[in-house]
């Protein structure tokens, strides 16, 4: 079975008007087909839901620039609220207008950047909020660097080949930077050290936006830091009880 | 910071609150003096589900995706599912206010279970089978809802077809008086930006009691002892709104909905008896005696429509290639329906007056039809009877409801009382409360939303 079809038309199917036994069947498919974007090391937190709710954790975006990491965190942090979850957006272009103003694009102050956001990301997720990271963060060490230092915490690689991301260019930033009007900009003339092991694969190229806000919560549901938007059934005799409840009220 | 005070009171009757008893209601006669009051527009149907979602999420039944408590999940004969939250995909007023980092207590609003996760506290409604399920949220905030209500919470009153009027008086009394209590507990506890409390015991004691207060009633007897026993329950619950005014500050706007009115019920038509009487359902074997129909007794070669019961009916056509046995060419689908939709509302009471009903046809009531639509919406006598779906009844005028006594049926008017607009109108819609509410907090109104803002 070809896993990115399915997951194209559960989402169809999630969006428009899910019934009950095929919503059943989705969560099944969904956790048979974890291993997709959930590595090995993470699948074990699955069963211990309970512990982590409401807890804070970071959700660390990393990918070049255009890959889509400010967008999908604008997206996740609306469901987070949402479900009642305390969330802050630690955006890279918006701290490098004020945590780290004047610091430029060396490795050192590129570091210094990442390691300030990771700095942040603790406090708030030690106080039970959700700290969304959305910058390129380019440097492997640097990053798990803050794995480290934060502990919750929750990677998400947004991989995008080069050509697609100039193709868009959303901020007209790659045709510069290809014709070396922009010096050190990642991906083309700065390095970019992808992830070996993020907790969530996003590939931008490849699936749609809602398809990947969903990939994104149903893990951070699975992996247990986000309550589950509830899809319980009545059992048998549940269902009888309600029926005959209703009748009794003249309803039905 | 602006706060939202929603009272919902289920059922409340235009014609009662403002016409007859508004004098008496002191605490609503005050909010209604301050703002504006009128009807309020229900969904089509005029019942419970759908029409508290419908209100909270500006999205019409068809939108929804549900056209009653009971729906088809295919075009199976007898895949029925009950709508509960879980079915519900468009955004709540809440959920808005949640992504806006508003606070919201959410307590017995219809279709709320099971609980969805939310920025604040929600206790959810009568679709909770009992209080060992998670029906709130967060899940502990149930262990505090007994302390909370001064007694056992009650999510809705249990035996209700009782024969024994005063112990179903007096349970309807306790849980509206437990509910508020228990709302006012946790209002007062917490900060909200929006609380939203719905009470049923209005429902419940309208369609228990409304024979005893109303002169049109068949069954009235001029000085039984529950002559006013919906009247004094209206004050009552006009004495709970205005001890749970007292605790609002001055920053709070308060609202008062319901979700649709009632009237007085004239008896039931027997649907599925009507659809055998003129010749579009078959049996394969009479029934000896009246029972609900199963779909197993269904000759299907030989049917082409059955009905539901309820407050108002919905018929089911069994079309070729579409349901299992249909029989109905797709191409006269369309034939078919104008047919039966003229016979419906040419129907008579038994004295041969014209009874008035309306037949609705989804698609040109609704914006869209979601999942699977009835073929046909039917206000029996303009919702002056109900539907009984049994057969075996001997007649197609039933005068006791087949699931027990009832005395009323729904009206399509809700009642609307607000403290804050200025430009009164005479009725309002349902679907204006939510996208109202947003602008209240000064939120966006998204697209979908069908409804305008009052304010």
């Amino acid at each position: 079975m070809e896993s990115s079809e399915k997951i194209g038309s559960w989402e169809a199917e999630r969006m428009g008007s899910v019934i009950a036994s095929e919503a059943k069947q989705s969560q099944n498919f969904i956790t048979s087909h974890l291993p997709r974007f959930l590595p090995l090391a993470t699948r074990y937190l699955i069963n211990s839901k309970g512990g982590n709710l409401m807890k804070g954790f970071t959700l660390w975006f990393t990918g070049l620039s255009g890959s889509g990491k400010s967008t999908l965190s604008k997206k996740v942090e609306e469901i987070l609220l949402e479900r009642g979850m305390k969330v802050e957006i630690l955006d890279g272009d918006v701290v490098r207008t004020n945590l780290s103003k004047g610091l430029g694009f060396s490795k050192e102050d590129r570091d210094t950047n990442i390691k300030r956001i990771g700095f942040v990301c603790h406090l708030l997720t030690r106080n039970d909020v959700v700290a969304i990271s959305a910058a390129i963060s380019p440097y492997r060490e640097i990053r798990d660097y803050n794995r480290k230092l934060i502990g919750r915490f929750v990677e998400v690689f947004c991989k995008c080949p080069i050509p697609v991301l100039a193709e868009r260019d959303i901020k007209g930033l790659y045709k510069k930077a290809l014709k070396g009007e922009i010096q050190n900009f990642t991906g083309v003339s700065d390095p970019y050290e992808e992830p070996l092991n993020p907790e969530i694969l996003i590939e931008s190229d490849k699936e749609n936006e809602e398809e990947s806000v969903l990939k994104i919560i149903r893990t951070l549901e699975l992996m247990g830091y986000v309550p589950s938007s509830g899809e319980s059934e009545y059992s048998d005799e549940e269902e009888e009880k309600i029926k005959a409840r209703l009748k009794d009220l003249g309803y039905i | 910071m602006r706060k939202l005070l929603v009272i919902g009171l289920d059922c409340a009757t235009p014609e009662l609150v403002f016409d007859r008893w508004l004098d008496s209601l002191p605490n609503i006669k005050k909010l209604t003096q301050k703002g504006i009051y009128g009807k309020l527009r229900s969904t089509i149907p005029p019942i419970t589900v759908p029409a508290w979602t419908a209100m909270m999420t500006s999205h019409d039944p068809g939108m929804l995706g549900f056209y009653g408590f009971r729906n088809r999940k295919s075009y199976g004969y007898d895949d029925l599912y009950f709508a509960n939250a879980n079915y519900v995909k468009a955004k709540t007023v809440w959920n808005y206010l949640s992504r806006n980092r508003l606070k919201s207590l959410v307590m017995g609003v219809p279709q709320t279970y099971p609980p969805k996760p939310l920025n604040g506290a929600m206790i959810t409604c009568f679709l909770a089978p009992n209080k060992e399920v998670q029906y709130t949220y967060p899940d502990d905030l149930k262990y505090e809802l007994d302390k909370a209500a001064d007694g056992n919470y009650i999510i809705d009153v249990e035996d209700f077809r009782t024969n024994e009027k005063s112990e179903l008086l007096k349970s309807i009394y306790l849980m509206t008086e437990r509910r508020f209590k228990a709302f006012r507990y946790l209002y007062k506890k917490d900060s909200y930006d929006f609380a939203m409390v719905v009470e049923m015991g209005i429902d419940r004691i309208h369609h228990a009691f409304w024979r005893f207060f109303d002169k049109n009633h068949r069954l009235y007897e001029p000085g039984n002892p529950y002559e006013n026993a919906i009247f004094d329950y209206y004050k009552m619950i006009d004495q709970e709104i205005g001890k749970t005014l007292e605790l609002i500050d001055k920053d709070t706007s308060v609202l008062i909905v319901s979700d649709h009115g009632a009237k007085t019920m004239q008896g039931a038509i027997c649907i599925n008896e009507w659809l055998i009487k003129n010749g579009y359902l078959t049996l394969k074997e009479e029934p000896k005696k009246q029972t609900s129909l199963k779909m197993n007794m269904i000759d299907w070669e030989r049917t082409k429509a059955w009905g539901e019961g309820g407050y108002y009916s919905r018929l089911f056509f069994n079309v070729k290639d579409r349901e299992p046995q249909g029989i109905i060419p797709q191409e006269n689908y369309e034939s078919f329906r104008e047919e039966i939709k003229k016979k419906l509302e040419a129907m008579t009471d038994e004295g041969g007056k014209c009874i008035n009903t309306r037949a609705l046809k989804p698609e040109e009531i609704y914006r869209e039809c979601k999942n699977v639509p009835p073929d046909l919406v039917v206000y029996l006598g303009n919702l002056d009877w109900r539907s009984a779906g049994s057969v075996g009844t001997g007649s197609i005028y039933l005068y006791e409801n087949d699931t027990g006594p009832d005395d009323a049926n729904h009206a399509e008017n809700g009642i609307i009382i607000w403290d804050l607009p200025k430009n009164k109108k005479e009725t309002y819609s349902i679907y204006d409360i939510a996208p109202s509410i947003l602008r209240y907090f000064g939120i966006e109104i998204p697209g979908e939303m069908i409804g305008e803002s009052i304010i």
